[in-house]
């Protein structure tokens, strides 16, 4: 099932973008398209290939094959151009831990092309905005985990960035500081950024973004706005339940609609079986 | 029963860490690079054990002819090169020195004894440890060989004196590395190696007036120095083997004696500092400031380097920031320093007029340089290595690698030049200031050997690099790969200035020494430009590696 929108000109186009770590292939075809302004999220079960696709739109990690454009900018040939317009915050943060706060924004607006000045505002700013300002000779290894998160967002958009990558921004997050990340991502969309999010918190996704890719074992099974997928996934249901006479596992409440869990566990084929008891445990 | 429960538990938890640092190596010789670095570590290994075994040989023929002749008073001077050696050997050369950091046991339930011993055992897998015992054993065949009846004695106290320094080095680890983790304590140290040095300044003369006109009081401030030595480690060690030799076998045993209780003093305070670490305990600074009043961060300026593009101002701050939080770096910049004092009054230094250097002043200069060079290699080579997971900010940012290197290599550059000014003042206050023609021929000599090591180094770090922890003290390096690779380049770089420097002075003419060195500083600067054009390449295709092997936890 591919449900894809049409869009004119793609903030972020792939084409038979592939990904293989020598017999494995981790990323395979995936033909994504994420139209200006999107908040888009991008989903999949553990070791489907979120994070190889994100590490390859970002330039962290070299396609095998295919072709991707940012902004209709081609990345393998002009990447310096495409890292200009986004902003990312990667698995691992990328945070220089024996930096403060403030030296670390600061570092990085410089390295995005801000001047001095406006490398300090903004640093400013977005400690303040982040609940941040408050350690201000805090080493970034002291801070805490949902710290160093608000950290690399604030990073991720110090220079504005037109795009936006965030991989697993949630995790390890507590509600507080899960509140200020949505709040400003949200304030960014309605500016007009486009954000490509993975996360496996499926509410937070289904909250914030209005539209979903789906991969699973390297291959994008579904792709499209909220509704087009449900939609696709009580249509394929149907088909199912006249064909064998039972219903799936994962069925909403008469006159509810499916949650992005349901769509997602129906997508991926999520239901599991302990087929052993671990009897040691407890 | 109980007992023997957690005894059982020990043992499997020792044969558990020792399996998986095996599996750990196979695992590495998976990949090319692992292989290539189970090569160098041989190399290293062979250098290293011809090393111990001259040693061992060169050891043991002086303590059998000081045995032979009656010259037992001496052995201490055998002893005290061993007692540096094993000492100094890990912060003078820390690029060859790695002891494994086994801190992230804790996470296992390790009782406190056994944490105390892996700590011990594995953190004495060092080269240091193996050329001491080799040494150490030397004097004691030595000693065996000359006099057969000495074989206890020389067994007993080598057996004492290796473990004392075992320990001695792992207790002055674990608390310098206290030390150094809080900017207080760095300050504080900062001021005081200033006054140190800045005591040399009077040092100097007042040698000189004692050498030339006070000859009873020198000998009186020998004879103190020599009473004093006596009950040193090393003067123990020669004491006890000395009193055997002239049969006084209980004042033989008290100067054993006496050496234990050296090693239950060190037990004592290395058990307080890995006691620390047991219970948990953060070498962040965070910790220190919670009690202090919360105030507001505000956002500081970024530096501004005139004439150099905002990105690699950044990255020379950045590395400035990195370096002067790191007490262990911090403590590698002054060795330069503190070699040339050694050079100067330690050993070899055949009375008080001076040691090695103090012979040929005019090399004091050269050579501090050419230390300062050695240990800028983990930094050089390695370049990333403390950026760790941080690296990736460079993949994701808009600036070339060209750039990025620039940048770091300019910020390393920058450090050697201040270590350069360090050393020049250093030699200026305890030797003499070095002739204008050594010091425009040094300037010149480490303009080529850095622009080489720079362009040797970018390679490198992104060949070969290995996430190390500005931190934590003595128990990271760079790669073997990368330690093997910069010794070779480094030798013969440094071989290439000494011969120059040997030319300059054989013929009387300092300056054919400069243009040689101008000369080699011209084609350096070819090839390192050659490196800084291609590394954008390099990086781009091995981003991955990279990345991956930074990001280790």
């Amino acid at each position: 099932m591919s449900t894809s929108s049409t869009v004119a000109s793609p903030a972020i186009a792939t084409e038979h973008l592939t990904r293989r770590f020598g017999e494995l292939t981790a990323v395979q075809d995936v033909n994504l398209r994420v139209a200006p302004g999107q908040f888009f999220g991008f989903l999949g079960p553990n070791g489907a290939g979120k994070s190889t696709t994100i590490k390859m739109l970002t330039g962290l990690l070299a396609p095998t094959s295919g072709r991707m454009q940012i902004l209709g900018t081609d990345f393998v040939e002009n990447p310096v151009e495409v890292k200009r317009q986004i902003g990312v915050v990667p698995e691992g943060m990328a945070l220089f831990g024996r930096l403060t706060g403030s030296e670390y924004l600061n570092f990085v607006g410089r390295m995005y092309g801000l001047d001095r000045a406006t490398a300090a505002k903004r640093s400013q700013e977005l400690l303040d905005f982040m609940q941040l300002a408050d350690q201000p000779k805090a080493l970034v290894t002291d801070y805490s985990h949902g710290m160093q998160k608000k950290l690399a967002l604030a990073a991720a958009v110090i220079h504005g960035p037109k795009i936006l990558f965030l991989d697993e921004p949630f995790e390890g997050v507590d509600a507080v500081a899960s509140n200020t990340l949505k709040a400003m991502l949200q304030s960014m969309i309605a500016r007009g950024a486009t954000i490509f999010l993975t996360s496996h918190v499926l509410e937070i996704v289904e909250r914030l973004c209005s539209h979903v890719a789906i991969i699973h074992r390297g291959q994008l099974v579904a792709q499209g706005s909220l509704e087009e997928l449900r939609a696709g996934v009580e249509a394929q249901s149907a088909a199912a339940l006249i064909a064998s006479g039972t219903a799936p596992d994962e069925q909403p409440i008469a006159g509810e609609k499916l949650t992005l869990e349901q769509i997602f566990l129906r997508v991926v084929g999520g239901t599991r079986r302990i087929e052993q008891e671990l009897s040691w445990l407890g | 029963m109980a007992g023997i429960n957690a005894a059982r538990r020990t043992q499997g938890q020792f044969e558990a860490i020792a399996r998986v640092r095996w599996q750990l190596f196979a695992n590495s010789l998976r990949t090319m690079r692992g292989r290539l670095e189970l090569v160098a570590r041989g190399f290293m290994f062979l250098g290293f054990a011809m090393l111990g075994f001259a040693g061992f040989a060169a050891l043991g023929f002086a303590t059998w002819y000081l045995t032979s002749h009656g010259k037992v008073a001496f052995l201490a001077a055998l002893f005290w090169p061993i007692f540096l050696l094993w000492q100094l050997f890990p912060i003078v050369a820390t690029a060859f020195s790695e002891n494994v950091d086994s801190s992230n046991l804790l996470r296992f339930p390790l009782t406190r004894r056994s944490y105390f011993f892996v700590r011990i055992i594995f953190g004495s897998l060092e080269p240091a440890t193996a050329i001491g015992i080799l040494w150490t054993l030397g004097v004691a065949v030595g000693v065996a060989v000359s006099s057969p009846s000495l074989i206890f004695a020389a067994a007993l106290t080598s057996f004492v004196f290796m473990g004392l320094n075992i320990l001695l080095g792992r207790m002055i680890y674990a608390w310098v590395e206290r030390w150094l983790a809080q900017r207080r304590t760095r300050e504080l140290l900062g001021i005081v190696l200033f006054v140190f040095l800045i005591s040399f300044q009077a040092l100097g003369p007042l040698i000189s007036h004692f050498g030339e006109r006070s000859q009873p009081a020198l000998t009186q401030f020998s004879r103190q120095a020599l009473l004093i030595q006596r009950f040193s480690p090393p003067g123990l060690a020669a004491d006890s083997i000395a009193s055997a030799f002239h049969g006084n076998y209980l004042r033989s045993l008290g100067s054993v004696a006496l050496q234990v209780f050296y090693v239950v003093v060190i037990l004592w305070l290395l058990n307080l500092r890995l006691r620390a670490q047991f219970r948990g305990e953060n070498l962040g600074e965070s910790a220190a400031r919670a009690i202090k009043p919360i105030g507001k961060q505000q956002a500081t300026s970024s530096w501004d380097i005139p004439g150099v593009p905002g990105p690699i101002s950044a990255i020379v701050e950045k590395e400035f920031h990195y370096l002067s939080r790191s007490g262990p770096m911090l403590f590698t910049f002054v060795m330069p320093m503190v070699i040339l004092l050694i050079f100067r009054f330690g050993a070899g230094s055949g009375g008080a007029r001076g040691g090695l250097l103090a012979r040929a002043t005019d090399l004091a200069f050269p050579v501090g340089a050419a230390y300062t060079l050695l240990i800028l290699t983990n930094l050089m080579y390695n370049s990333f290595g403390g950026d760790g997971v941080g690296v990736q900010m460079f993949f994701l940012s808009p600036v070339r690698f060209r750039e990025i290197l620039m940048g770091k290599n300019l910020a390393h550059s920058l450090v050697m030049a201040i270590e350069m000014i360090l050393v020049w003042l250093t030699v200026c206050l305890v030797y003499r200031p070095p002739s204008t023609a050594i010091t425009l021929a040094t300037i010149c000599g480490v303009a080529f050997a850095l622009l080489v090591s720079l362009s040797a180094g970018d390679y490198m770090s992104m060949y070969s690099p290995k996430k190390i922890d500005y931190a934590v003290f003595g128990r990271q390096r760079a790669s073997g790969a990368t330690a093997f690779a910069s010794l070779g380049i480094q030798t013969a770089v440094l071989g290439l200035c000494a011969l120059g420097l040997m030319v300059g002075r054989a013929y009387g003419r300092i300056w054919i020494a400069t243009l040689i060195f101008l000369f080699l500083t011209v084609i350096a600067t070819v090839g390192y430009a050659t490196v800084l054009n291609r590394v954008d390449a390099v990086a781009l295709k091995r981003r991955e590696t990279i990345t991956a092997e930074l990001s280790r936890a």
